[in-house]
């Protein structure tokens, strides 16, 4: 409990944190101002072509930012200690380690299931308001039916938080752990729409951004993700995502010198 | 009027480092090579030796951060790890600039307080002990050196512990910030406390501590009193020199 006060303050004594905060909810005025585009180019387009016009789930494209933000908050709070050397003091003063470590990851993912849900649904509503009925009326389905996907696209965020943590207590490098973080949203879903099946779809049905839609059994159609996995099997590997790194990184916190 | 840390009643101000057959290799570096010797309460400690020497190593190993190869560190008695809220046992500054530039004093040091219980009042009390009360509030990252040092110094205090450990604390410091250390160590020794203190200035040494302890190449070279050292050789200089001879690993041909 101590532990937690601690780093609850360590992390609002930072001017990086509020920087982080702001960068991760400036993504619903993103989403506001993409529903506004969209609006737009709807609008002017010919009345014969508007039915078929598409429109992807926007609080599903803008939660990119704050996932990514979210990890590098988790990152940050390893890495930062190491950088400076302060990792040294913190052990000290509490020698079992892992508390340090579980006391970021609580705070972590505090604040990151805060800015999920407030930028997914955020957006949500935003775009509800803003594109009505346009584009067949993808944003008229009722709420309580997109629910399920809002909420666990909602929960990928703190799970980017605590593989940000994880990564950074295991590589202890800001650069290391954000490259693996970045790559796993951007690089490795290029390299996965671009190999052979059946390898595409399988590894497509991998990725985190894969994973919500297979959770609510809603299925990845029309992108470069697989729809393999049954809801369990894609909820224990959302989890797996926070929780490998996490556990393997206290276990060697507590073995490696510092 | 001193108010102590909020705690047990029945701590122990008196406090002991022992070491036995301590030995920590690096790859092929023995950093620190079956070190054995008590570190007693009453009086400053002065822990000498060239660069290199094993010195940081040692406190390192005592307090739990890198694990010893073999032997063992005891602090009263007890492994450093086991210990619950170490910081009232045991204060220790390492590197004076570890800390993150980004943070008030106050803050990095209520940070650090409040993983072992320890209150917001003596935060306020440490920062005035060492003459930062005025900067409290100030990014850490605008200290200088000597600023940073006696921050360093306040969080080894808070837990108003029976052992202190600095590692050469009085680098970067002013004459007056000197004289303050060296008043500061020989007064919480007089307390009953154990004070482990590594630097290389000798002649300030001479006039800190009542015991030295001299370490060459991870081993033990020596172990006396200051008085002892002084009445068989010139200066306490002139006895680490001829004690250290044959143990300077990084010195410049001569
Ligand atoms: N983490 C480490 N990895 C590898 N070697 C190390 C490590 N820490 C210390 N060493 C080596 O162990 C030896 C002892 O180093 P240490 O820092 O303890 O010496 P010291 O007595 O504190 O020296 P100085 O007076 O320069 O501070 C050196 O040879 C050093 O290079
Ligand atoms: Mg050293």
């Amino acid at each position: 409990m101590s532990v937690l006060t601690s780093e609850w303050l360590k992390i609002r004594s930072i001017r990086s944190t509020s920087l982080i905060i702001g960068l991760s909810l400036s993504a619903v005025l993103l989403g506001f101002g993409l529903a506004v585009m969209a609006a737009g180019m709807y609008d002017s387009a010919p009345v014969d072509r508007r039915p078929s016009a598409r429109i992807s789930d926007l609080e599903e494209v803008v939660v990119i930012v704050p996932q990514l933000c979210m990890g590098i908050l988790g990152t940050l709070a390893m890495t930062s200690e190491y950088v400076t050397g302060l990792i040294r003091t913190s052990l000290t003063i509490v020698p079992r380690r892992w508390p340090l470590l579980g006391a970021k990851a609580a705070v972590v993912v505090a604040a990151a299931l805060v800015i999920g849900p407030t930028v997914v649904f955020g957006t949500y509503f935003l775009s509800r308001w803003v594109l009505g009925d346009r584009f067949s009326g993808a944003y008229t389905v009722a709420f309580l039916d997109r629910l399920p996907v809002l909420a666990t696209v909602s929960l990928t965020v703190p799970v980017f938080a605590l593989l940000g943590l994880g990564l950074g207590a295991l590589l202890r490098s800001t650069p290391a752990a954000i490259s693996i973080t970045v790559g796993l949203v951007y690089v490795i879903p290029i390299i996965i729409g671009n190999i052979p099946e059946p390898w595409s779809e399988r590894l497509g049905s991998l990725m985190i951004a894969a994973l919500p839609r297979q959770i609510t059994g809603d299925g990845n159609a029309n992108s470069v993700y697989g729809s393999l996995l049954p809801p369990v099997a894609a909820a224990a590997v959302l989890v797996a995502y926070a929780a490998l790194p996490l556990l393997v990184a206290a276990w060697l916190l507590r073995r490696r010198d510092v | 009027m001193v108010r102590r840390a909020r705690g047990p009643p029945s701590r122990i101000l008196y406090g002991v480092i022992e070491l036995q057959h301590l030995t920590k290799r690096y790859g092929g570096t023995l950093a620190v090579d079956d070190l054995s010797f008590k570190v007693e309460p009453g009086h400053v400690t002065g822990f000498l030796g060239p660069n290199g020497a094993g010195k940081s190593t040692t406190m390192r190993l005592i307090l739990g951060l890198d694990a010893p190869t073999s032997g063992r560190a005891l602090v009263n008695g007890r492994a450093y790890t086991s210990l619950r809220r170490p910081m009232r046992e045991v204060g220790a500054l390492l590197d004076a600039s570890a800390v993150h530039g980004g943070r008030s004093a106050y803050n990095h040091l209520l940070s650090l307080a409040l993983t072992n219980d320890i209150g917001a009042a003596r935060v306020a009390e440490v920062l005035a002990q060492v003459g930062l009360a005025g900067v409290a509030r100030k990014r850490v990252g605008g200290f200088s050196l000597g600023m940073k040092q006696r921050l360093g110094i306040a969080s080894a205090l808070l837990g108003d512990p029976g052992v202190l450990m600095f590692d050469e604390p009085v680098n970067g410091l002013d004459p007056d910030g000197v004289r303050w250390i060296r008043d500061l160590m020989r007064s919480l020794a007089a307390e009953g406390r154990t004070v482990l203190l590594s630097s290389h200035l000798m002649s300030e040494m001479a006039l800190t501590a009542e015991r030295i302890l001299i370490v060459g190449r991870g081993r033990l070279i020596a172990e006396a009193t200051v008085a002892e050292l002084t009445s068989r050789y010139p200066s306490l200089e002139d006895a680490y020199m001829a004690l250290t001879a044959g143990s300077v690993q990084y010195g410049a041909a001569r």
